[in-house]
């Protein structure tokens, strides 16, 4: 196991800048996934530190030991590729053992870790077919296998599930989870499912146009997004963002909001006293909230401010009904009650929790804080 | 397909009209082709007297190989009475290795130029291809040179090179368009478990080789053992290829043309290259068709 450390990495392709200069540590055991929508430069890091790509500037460490110029091979790390990339002509337990033999590890040897990969990842029946006689999801676990077999400092996965139908995607999920429990080993995981973010990581490390936008934990980036594109990436569903002037209330800032209710729009003053501190100096200014869904919830609760409004539609997604609002001529997604138990039309009563609302300077898209 | 069934379902009859046009169409010409083919199997089956005496068309009196025989291991090329077996092995060992090199090296410039992607490598690809349109008379007189300078003209050896380098541009544009269908991601998880370019090369990219393999063994076949302007240029004597041997057997006429013996001649020295196709001819077309790897 070992830490890893990336120093302002650059990648240029001729003109084309894809990453801009990356710095991310990880400790040792630590379990990073690096979330952006495609073509951000996720692959493009990852083959980096696995050493398939060369770096345009910066640096790389495994451990206390400058990797950049070391051979993939000898770098000690392991990964699994999106088309898992098994090899089509060697069975199940050639493919595992390849990088063993590669390494001249003994037959006998070879042999035994391998059936103690297969028996991990409960595949051992598989080990004489060929991949293209599996499942998606057993290739899957091969591919898990070829990594796990080596023992590696630091695995690399890069959208290992994204092959995988919604069902095999959870239970692989969970898979890794327990695996990265039981190993404790570094691991560096690319997806653009903020699910699979949110779930998996220690941290997780936001890339946009090949630049992070946020590194930290997942509760962090869940309730304290940096900025209104991380906010709007992570959480489903998402974000809403309303346009609004702060105004100076009786008890702190304010600001009027439109509502529609009872067939009418209604001006509603809404309480942005416990931003106080933040939106020092915002007074007369627009600035972006940003209210997730369970943030304005269905019912009458002393958790935040009280307002009435019209519900434009449903949408009952079985665990939770979202109801579908309207705020200054905006959509705005609010969560109404769990399950199916109460029918959810007309003007309703909900609480809006303001106080855990974002809020966002409309020019730079940073959060204010 | 289903514009025929479209139209034909309600006028069975225009489309039977039709049909039998086809048939017709398809018999003339599968007899125009193959009457020629016909004509020298029937005539290098004849004696002298017999084609003498009856039609070009007529089945011959009974199986007689005689000419064969003669054209074998007797007849006269030039002032050499020994029938065409020297020539034929001489084509045998130009052939197969020519086969041989150049195949490994397309499969080796193919994979090097599609998985090891180095800075020019599209440039010398299309520099390869344009190897494929050079007419062979224009290399000629610098390839003689060459081959005196390595000192191997008229030799076996001289005429594996030549069709060993002018082979490359084809096999290596096989290889090439095949290897591009292989996933890269192979190669960069084979190169992280620690195999080089070689291992990679030998345990990976070979074994899922075969399809393009005898593709690139077909073509080459027929080509090298085709070949008659090399083996004229540059060779003489004994170390001719068949093809030479041939043209040389059918011109050395010494009183009467033997016809059969010239029929049964051309039949020996295509003989390879049509059993080639008879037995590998499908894998030559599923080669050329066969898609990427999956898995
Ligand atoms: N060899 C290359 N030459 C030029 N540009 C490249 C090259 N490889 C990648 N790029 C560009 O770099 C950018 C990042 O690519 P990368 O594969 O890292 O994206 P990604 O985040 O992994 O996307 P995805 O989620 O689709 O896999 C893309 O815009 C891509 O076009
Ligand atoms: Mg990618």
């Amino acid at each position: 196991m070992a830490s890893l450390t990336i120093k302002n990495a650059v990648k240029r392709y001729g003109h084309v800048e894809v990453l801009k200069g990356v710095s991310i540590d990880l400790r040792d055991g630590e379990f990073l996934v690096l979330l952006g929508a495609s073509g951000c430069g996720k692959s493009t890091l990852l083959n980096m530190i696995a050493g398939l790509e060369d770096l345009t500037e910066g640096e790389i460490m495994i451990g206390d030991r400058v990797v950049n110029d070391v051979h993939p091979k000898d770098r000690d790390i392991a990964m699994v590729f999106q088309s898992y990339a098994l090899y089509p002509t060697m069975t199940v337990g050639q493919n595992i053992a390849f990088g063993l033999e590669m390494r001249g590890v003994p037959k006998a040897e070879r042999a035994l870790r391998v059936e103690q990969v297969a028996k991990t990842l409960r595949m051992d029946h598989l080990l004489d077919r060929k991949p293209a006689q599996l499942s998606g999801g057993q290739r899957q676990r091969v591919a898990m296998g070829r990594a796990l077999v080596r023992d590696p400092e630091v695995f690399l996965f890069d959208e290992p599930l994204s092959n995988l139908d919604a069902k095999l995607r959870l239970e692989m999920r969970t898979e890794i989870k327990r695996l990265h429990k039981r190993l404790n080993a570094t691991m560096v995981y690319v997806t653009h499912d903020q699910i699979e973010a949110l779930t998996l990581a220690d941290r997780i490390a936001i890339l946009k146009d090949g630049e992070v936008q946020q590194l930290a934990s997942p509760a962090e980036i869940y309730e304290h997004p940096a900025n209104m594109f991380v906010a709007g990436l992570v959480g489903s569903p998402p974000m809403n963002f309303l346009d609004i002037t702060v105004e100076a209330g009786e008890a702190g800032p304010a600001a009027w909001v439109t509502l529609r209710a009872d067939g009418a729009d209604k001006p509603v003053l809404l309480d942005l006293s416990a931003h106080t501190a933040r939106l020092d100096g915002y007074v007369g200014r627009k600035v972006v909230m940003g209210l997730r869904p369970e943030m304005i919830s269905q019912g009458t609760t002393d958790a935040g401010q009280c307002v009435q409004c019209e519900i434009d539609v449903t949408e009952a997604t079985g665990a939770d009904t979202l109801c579908v609002l309207n705020w200054n001529n905006q959509e705005v997604l609010a969560r109404g009650t769990s399950g199916y138990t109460k029918i959810l039309e007309g003007t309703m009563d909900f609480t809006i929790e303001t106080e855990r609302a974002c809020l966002f300077d409309p020019e730079s898209g940073l959060r204010l804080d | 397909m289903s514009d025929a069934a479209r139209y034909s379902a309600p006028r069975p009859w225009s489309a039977l009209i039709m049909r039998l046009l086809l048939w017709f169409v398809l018999i003339v010409f599968a007899i125009w082709f193959l009457l020629p083919a016909y004509v020298v199997v029937g005539t290098s089956l004849k004696d002298l007297d017999e084609i003498r005496g009856g039609s070009l068309l007529a089945l011959p009196h009974e199986l007689n190989f005689s000419a064969w025989r003669h054209a074998w291991s007797e007849a006269c090329i030039g002032v050499e009475c020994t029938g065409l077996k020297p020539y034929f092995w001489n084509s045998v060992s130009m052939a197969l290795p020519g086969v041989v090199v150049s195949t490994l090296l397309g499969a080796l410039t193919g994979y090097a130029l599609t998985k090891w992607k180095f800075k020019g490598a599209n440039l010398v690809f299309a520099l390869i291809l344009f190897g494929c349109f050079v007419p062979f008379q224009v290399v000629i007189l610098p390839m003689a040179q060459t081959l005196g300078k390595l000192g191997i003209t008229n030799t076996v050896y001289g005429l594996i090179l030549v069709h060993s380098v002018y082979g490359l541009a084809f096999t290596t544009l096989f290889f090439r368009n095949y290897y591009v269908t292989i996933p890269d991601e192979l190669v960069r998880a084979a190169t992280i478990d620690g195999a080089g370019f070689f291992t990679i090369f030998r345990r990976i990219i070979l074994p899922l080789s075969p399809p393009i393999i005898v593709v690139s063994v077909i073509w080459q076949f027929t080509q090298i053992w085709n070949d008659f302007l090399f083996g004229a240029s540059f060779t003489t004597g004994g170390a001719q290829p068949i093809t030479v041997a041939m043209n040389n057997l059918v011109n050395t006429t010494t009183g009467v043309k033997q016809y059969n013996v010239d029929m049964a001649a051309a039949l020996i020295t295509a003989a390879p290259t049509l059993l080639v196709y008879i037995f590998a001819g499908r894998y030559f077309v599923r080669g050329l068709t066969a898609g990427s790897v999956k898995g």
